[in-house]
Protein backbone atom coordinates (compact mmCIF):
# COMPACT_ATOMS: atom_id res chain seq x y z
CA UNK A 1 0.00 0.00 0.00
CA UNK A 2 1.38 3.06 -0.76
CA UNK A 3 -0.64 5.35 1.84
CA UNK A 4 -0.09 4.76 5.33
CA UNK A 5 -2.49 3.84 7.77
CA UNK A 6 -2.75 5.82 11.06
CA UNK A 7 -3.49 4.38 14.54
CA UNK A 8 -7.29 5.66 14.51
CA UNK A 9 -8.28 4.25 11.18
CA UNK A 10 -6.37 0.96 12.47
CA UNK A 11 -8.33 0.87 15.21
CA UNK A 12 -11.59 1.78 13.00
CA UNK A 13 -11.11 -1.23 10.85
CA UNK A 14 -10.72 -3.71 13.99
CA UNK A 15 -14.02 -2.20 15.45
CA UNK A 16 -16.15 -2.91 11.98
CA UNK A 17 -14.22 -6.58 12.07
CA UNK A 18 -15.50 -7.51 15.17
CA UNK A 19 -18.56 -5.74 14.85
CA UNK A 20 -19.92 -8.24 12.35
CA UNK A 21 -18.92 -11.27 14.23
CA UNK A 22 -16.55 -12.18 17.57
CA UNK A 23 -13.45 -12.92 16.26
CA UNK A 24 -9.51 -13.76 17.49
CA UNK A 25 -6.89 -12.12 16.89
CA UNK A 26 -5.22 -14.30 13.77
CA UNK A 27 -8.64 -14.07 11.85
CA UNK A 28 -8.33 -9.96 12.45
CA UNK A 29 -4.79 -9.63 11.25
CA UNK A 30 -5.86 -11.77 8.18
CA UNK A 31 -9.45 -9.22 7.23
CA UNK A 32 -6.88 -6.12 7.95
CA UNK A 33 -4.43 -7.92 5.68
CA UNK A 34 -6.94 -7.69 2.48
CA UNK A 35 -6.40 -4.17 2.86
CA UNK A 36 -3.64 -3.22 4.73
CA UNK A 37 -0.09 -4.36 4.96
CA UNK A 38 0.60 -5.10 8.74
CA UNK A 39 1.59 -8.06 10.43
CA UNK A 40 0.59 -9.80 13.66
CA UNK A 41 2.19 -8.30 15.67
CA UNK A 42 1.07 -4.79 14.93
CA UNK A 43 -2.34 -5.76 15.65
CA UNK A 44 -1.66 -6.72 19.96
CA UNK A 45 -1.08 -2.84 20.76
CA UNK A 46 -4.34 -2.18 18.75
CA UNK A 47 -6.60 -4.76 20.29
CA UNK A 48 -4.80 -3.54 23.72
CA UNK A 49 -5.66 -0.09 23.34
CA UNK A 50 -9.07 -0.75 22.52
CA UNK A 51 -9.52 -3.07 25.40
CA UNK A 52 -8.32 -0.27 27.64
CA UNK A 53 -10.86 1.88 25.95
CA UNK A 54 -13.32 -0.94 27.02
CA UNK A 55 -14.33 -0.54 23.20
CA UNK A 56 -13.83 -4.18 23.14
CA UNK A 57 -13.61 -7.09 25.65
CA UNK A 58 -12.31 -10.51 25.57
CA UNK A 59 -13.97 -13.84 26.30
CA UNK A 60 -12.02 -16.97 26.00
CA UNK A 61 -13.69 -20.23 23.77
CA UNK A 62 -12.08 -23.70 23.53
CA UNK A 63 -10.71 -24.77 20.30
CA UNK A 64 -8.84 -27.83 19.73
CA UNK A 65 -8.00 -28.29 23.44
CA UNK A 66 -6.80 -24.85 23.67
CA UNK A 67 -7.95 -21.40 24.71
CA UNK A 68 -8.78 -18.99 21.91
CA UNK A 69 -9.25 -15.87 23.26
CA UNK A 70 -12.12 -13.54 21.48
CA UNK A 71 -12.75 -9.86 20.84
CA UNK A 72 -16.41 -8.38 20.89
CA UNK A 73 -17.93 -4.85 20.79
CA UNK A 74 -19.18 -3.69 23.93
CA UNK A 75 -21.19 -0.99 22.98
CA UNK A 76 -19.01 1.85 23.68
CA UNK A 77 -17.24 0.52 20.75
CA UNK A 78 -20.18 0.39 18.76
CA UNK A 79 -20.73 4.46 19.56
CA UNK A 80 -17.24 4.89 18.62
CA UNK A 81 -17.27 3.25 15.33
CA UNK A 82 -20.28 4.77 14.32
CA UNK A 83 -18.21 8.22 14.71
CA UNK A 84 -15.26 7.02 13.13
CA UNK A 85 -17.47 5.92 10.47
CA UNK A 86 -19.18 9.12 10.19
CA UNK A 87 -15.50 10.54 10.19
CA UNK A 88 -13.85 8.48 7.59
CA UNK A 89 -16.90 9.97 5.18
CA UNK A 90 -16.47 13.17 5.99
CA UNK A 91 -12.56 12.71 5.58
CA UNK A 92 -12.79 10.63 2.45
CA UNK A 93 -14.74 13.29 0.81
CA UNK A 94 -12.33 16.12 1.17
CA UNK A 95 -9.61 13.82 0.61
CA UNK A 96 -11.73 13.19 -2.82
CA UNK A 97 -12.86 16.17 -3.28
CA UNK A 98 -8.76 17.01 -4.13
CA UNK A 99 -7.73 13.90 -5.13
CA UNK A 100 -10.85 13.04 -7.29
CA UNK A 101 -11.28 16.50 -8.20
CA UNK A 102 -14.92 16.03 -7.22
CA UNK A 103 -15.21 18.98 -4.44
CA UNK A 104 -13.43 21.34 -7.32
CA UNK A 105 -16.97 19.89 -9.71
CA UNK A 106 -19.25 20.59 -6.88
CA UNK A 107 -17.97 24.26 -6.24
CA UNK A 108 -18.30 24.83 -9.82
CA UNK A 109 -21.47 23.88 -9.98
CA UNK A 110 -22.44 25.77 -6.85
CA UNK B 1 13.59 -18.39 15.06
CA UNK B 2 11.18 -20.58 16.64
CA UNK B 3 8.38 -20.08 18.68
CA UNK B 4 10.15 -20.70 21.90
CA UNK B 5 12.94 -18.00 20.87
CA UNK B 6 10.18 -15.30 20.02
CA UNK B 7 8.58 -15.67 22.81
CA UNK B 8 11.49 -15.84 25.32
CA UNK B 9 13.10 -12.91 23.83
CA UNK B 10 10.00 -11.09 23.91
CA UNK B 11 9.32 -11.92 27.32
CA UNK B 12 13.17 -10.51 27.97
CA UNK B 13 12.84 -7.55 26.68
CA UNK B 14 8.70 -7.07 28.12
CA UNK B 15 10.22 -7.81 31.62
CA UNK B 16 13.32 -5.21 30.74
CA UNK B 17 10.98 -2.40 29.73
CA UNK B 18 9.91 -2.36 33.10
CA UNK B 19 6.25 -4.32 31.99
CA UNK B 20 3.98 -5.59 35.26
CA UNK B 21 3.50 -9.60 34.70
CA UNK B 22 -0.41 -9.35 34.11
CA UNK B 23 0.47 -7.21 31.28
CA UNK B 24 3.27 -9.44 29.66
CA UNK B 25 1.43 -12.85 30.37
CA UNK B 26 -1.30 -11.05 28.30
CA UNK B 27 0.99 -9.94 25.50
CA UNK B 28 2.32 -13.16 25.47
CA UNK B 29 -0.63 -15.32 25.55
CA UNK B 30 -1.67 -13.40 22.52
CA UNK B 31 1.45 -13.87 20.59
CA UNK B 32 1.65 -17.21 21.50
CA UNK B 33 -1.60 -17.87 20.03
CA UNK B 34 -0.63 -16.08 16.72
CA UNK B 35 1.56 -18.79 16.35
CA UNK B 36 -1.12 -21.61 17.25
CA UNK B 37 -3.22 -20.51 14.88
CA UNK B 38 -0.55 -19.62 12.19
CA UNK B 39 -0.21 -23.27 11.72
CA UNK B 40 2.39 -25.75 13.82
CA UNK B 41 4.64 -26.10 10.80
CA UNK B 42 5.51 -22.22 10.52
CA UNK B 43 6.98 -21.22 13.29
CA UNK B 44 10.21 -19.78 11.52
CA UNK B 45 7.48 -17.99 9.22
CA UNK B 46 5.34 -16.83 11.55
CA UNK B 47 8.16 -15.18 13.69
CA UNK B 48 9.42 -13.83 10.39
CA UNK B 49 6.49 -12.05 9.56
CA UNK B 50 6.26 -10.79 13.45
CA UNK B 51 9.78 -8.84 12.86
CA UNK B 52 12.38 -8.88 15.73
CA UNK B 53 10.78 -9.45 19.58
CA UNK B 54 13.00 -6.37 20.40
CA UNK B 55 10.69 -4.08 18.03
CA UNK B 56 7.49 -5.64 18.39
CA UNK B 57 8.25 -5.40 22.49
CA UNK B 58 9.31 -1.46 21.84
CA UNK B 59 5.72 -1.37 19.85
CA UNK B 60 3.70 -2.96 22.77
CA UNK B 61 5.11 -1.15 25.63
CA UNK B 62 4.61 2.57 23.66
CA UNK B 63 1.31 1.30 23.50
CA UNK B 64 1.55 0.53 27.66
CA UNK B 65 2.46 3.85 28.36
CA UNK B 66 6.34 2.71 28.73
CA UNK B 67 8.64 5.34 26.81
CA UNK B 68 11.28 3.29 25.54
CA UNK B 69 13.81 4.65 22.90
CA UNK B 70 13.74 2.05 20.47
CA UNK B 71 14.93 -1.45 19.89
CA UNK B 72 18.48 -0.41 20.84
CA UNK B 73 17.49 0.23 24.17
CA UNK B 74 17.95 -3.78 24.63
CA UNK B 75 21.06 -3.49 23.08
CA UNK B 76 22.48 -5.14 26.11
CA UNK B 77 19.95 -8.00 25.28
CA UNK B 78 20.85 -8.81 21.91
CA UNK B 79 24.05 -11.14 22.97
CA UNK B 80 22.68 -12.50 26.35
CA UNK B 81 19.41 -13.04 24.33
CA UNK B 82 19.88 -16.54 22.52
CA UNK B 83 21.71 -16.82 26.36
CA UNK B 84 18.08 -17.15 28.06
CA UNK B 85 17.75 -20.31 25.72
CA UNK B 86 20.13 -22.67 26.26
CA UNK B 87 19.42 -22.00 30.13
CA UNK B 88 16.02 -22.15 29.93
CA UNK B 89 16.23 -25.72 28.17
CA UNK B 90 18.77 -27.40 30.53
CA UNK B 91 19.33 -24.75 33.61
CA UNK B 92 21.12 -27.37 35.33
CA UNK B 93 25.26 -27.29 33.68
CA UNK B 94 24.47 -23.64 34.35
CA UNK B 95 23.87 -23.83 38.09
CA UNK B 96 25.91 -25.81 40.60
CA UNK B 97 25.69 -28.85 38.61
CA UNK B 98 27.36 -31.24 40.65
CA UNK B 99 24.58 -30.43 44.09
CA UNK B 100 21.90 -30.30 41.72
CA UNK B 101 22.77 -33.60 40.26
CA UNK B 102 23.47 -35.44 43.62
CA UNK B 103 20.62 -34.61 45.15
CA UNK B 104 18.38 -35.37 41.65
CA UNK B 105 20.18 -38.96 42.00
CA UNK B 106 19.74 -39.04 45.67
CA UNK B 107 15.83 -38.36 45.63
CA UNK B 108 15.37 -40.37 42.46
CA UNK B 109 16.78 -43.46 44.29
CA UNK B 110 15.27 -43.21 47.09
CA UNK B 111 12.08 -42.59 44.87
CA UNK B 112 12.30 -45.69 42.86
CA UNK B 113 13.07 -47.53 46.00
CA UNK B 114 9.74 -46.57 47.32
CA UNK B 115 8.10 -46.55 44.13
CA UNK B 116 9.06 -49.79 43.64
CA UNK B 117 8.72 -51.36 46.99
CA UNK B 118 5.90 -53.61 45.94
CA UNK B 119 8.29 -55.62 44.08
CA UNK B 120 11.14 -55.74 45.73
CA UNK B 121 9.55 -56.21 49.26
CA UNK B 122 7.93 -59.33 48.50
CA UNK B 123 10.93 -60.90 46.82
CA UNK B 124 13.22 -59.48 50.39
CA UNK B 125 10.58 -61.38 52.15
CA UNK B 126 10.94 -64.74 49.79
CA UNK B 127 15.00 -64.68 50.41
CA UNK B 128 15.16 -64.33 54.27
CA UNK B 129 12.03 -66.35 55.02
CA UNK B 130 13.71 -69.32 52.83
CA UNK B 131 17.15 -69.26 54.42
CA UNK B 132 15.54 -69.06 57.78
CA UNK B 133 13.36 -72.28 57.04
CA UNK B 134 16.60 -73.94 55.58
CA UNK B 135 18.51 -72.90 59.24
CA UNK B 136 15.09 -74.09 61.20
CA UNK B 137 14.78 -76.94 58.97
CA UNK B 138 18.40 -77.83 60.00
CA UNK B 139 18.23 -77.28 63.62
CA UNK B 140 15.07 -79.21 63.37
CA UNK B 141 16.21 -82.42 61.78
CA UNK B 142 19.40 -82.43 63.65
CA UNK B 143 17.44 -81.94 66.71
CA UNK B 144 15.28 -84.87 65.82
CA UNK B 145 18.17 -86.85 65.41
CA UNK B 146 19.81 -86.00 68.42
CA UNK B 147 15.78 -86.72 70.55
CA UNK B 148 15.71 -89.90 68.49
CA UNK B 149 19.16 -91.05 70.19
CA UNK B 150 18.57 -89.64 73.38
CA UNK B 151 15.18 -91.15 73.25
CA UNK B 152 16.90 -94.37 72.39
CA UNK B 153 19.70 -94.13 75.53
CA UNK B 154 16.46 -93.29 77.75
CA UNK B 155 13.76 -96.14 76.51
CA UNK B 156 17.38 -98.37 76.76
CA UNK B 157 17.82 -97.25 80.55
CA UNK B 158 13.97 -97.72 81.66
CA UNK B 159 13.94 -101.04 79.65
CA UNK B 160 17.20 -102.65 81.22
CA UNK B 161 15.24 -103.09 84.38
CA UNK B 162 12.32 -105.10 82.55
CA UNK B 163 13.83 -106.80 79.67
CA UNK B 164 17.87 -106.63 80.24
CA UNK B 165 18.42 -108.10 76.62
CA UNK B 166 16.14 -105.63 74.86
CA UNK B 167 16.87 -102.51 77.47
CA UNK B 168 20.47 -103.14 76.40
CA UNK B 169 20.23 -103.13 72.65
CA UNK B 170 17.85 -100.31 72.70
CA UNK B 171 20.54 -98.32 74.81
CA UNK B 172 23.36 -99.09 72.56
CA UNK B 173 21.29 -98.74 69.26
CA UNK B 174 20.66 -94.93 71.02
CA UNK B 175 24.03 -94.46 72.16
CA UNK B 176 25.57 -95.31 68.06
CA UNK B 177 22.86 -93.76 66.74
CA UNK B 178 23.50 -90.09 68.94
CA UNK B 179 27.02 -91.12 68.25
CA UNK B 180 27.12 -91.14 64.30
CA UNK B 181 24.67 -88.13 64.38
CA UNK B 182 27.04 -86.10 66.50
CA UNK B 183 30.03 -87.23 64.07
CA UNK B 184 28.11 -86.62 60.88
CA UNK B 185 26.93 -83.11 61.78
CA UNK B 186 29.62 -81.39 64.25
CA UNK B 187 31.52 -80.11 60.76
CA UNK B 188 27.98 -79.95 59.31
CA UNK B 189 26.38 -77.39 62.15
CA UNK B 190 29.83 -76.05 62.69
CA UNK B 191 29.67 -74.75 59.11
CA UNK B 192 26.17 -74.52 57.89
CA UNK B 193 24.96 -72.53 60.49
CA UNK B 194 27.39 -69.62 60.27
CA UNK B 195 27.08 -69.94 56.84
CA UNK B 196 23.26 -69.47 57.09
CA UNK B 197 23.94 -66.46 58.85
CA UNK B 198 26.11 -64.75 56.98
CA UNK B 199 23.85 -65.63 54.05
CA UNK B 200 21.20 -63.00 55.63
CA UNK B 201 23.41 -60.79 56.50
CA UNK B 202 25.41 -60.87 52.79
CA UNK B 203 21.55 -60.38 51.94
CA UNK B 204 20.74 -57.65 53.95
CA UNK B 205 24.07 -55.77 52.93
CA UNK B 206 24.01 -55.87 49.62
CA UNK B 207 20.16 -54.54 50.23
CA UNK B 208 21.84 -51.83 52.31
CA UNK B 209 25.00 -51.21 50.17
CA UNK B 210 22.05 -50.24 47.08
CA UNK B 211 21.59 -47.31 49.14
CA UNK B 212 24.71 -46.83 50.54
CA UNK B 213 26.98 -46.72 47.60
CA UNK B 214 24.72 -44.49 45.46
CA UNK B 215 25.31 -42.08 48.42
CA UNK B 216 29.38 -42.52 48.41
CA UNK B 217 29.32 -42.26 45.02
CA UNK B 218 28.16 -38.70 44.91
CA UNK B 219 28.72 -37.66 48.23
Amino acid sequence: MGFSINAGLLDAMVLSIVQRNDTYGYEITQYLRKAVDISESTLYPVLRRLQKGEMLETYDKEYMGRNRRYYKLTSQGETSLEEYREEWRNHKKKIDSILMDEGAEENEQA
Amino acid sequence: MNKLEFLTRLRNCLEKGGMNSDDINDALTYYEEVFLDAGFGKEEETAASMGSPEDVAVNILRESGIQISGPEAFAPQPPPAPAPMPQYQNPYPYQGAPVQQKSGNWGLKIFLGVITFPIWLPVLIVVVSVLFAFIVAAISIVFAFIATGIGLILGGIAALFEVPSIGLMLLGAGLIFTGIVLLICKPVINRAIPAMGRGIKGVCNWICGLFRKGGKVNG
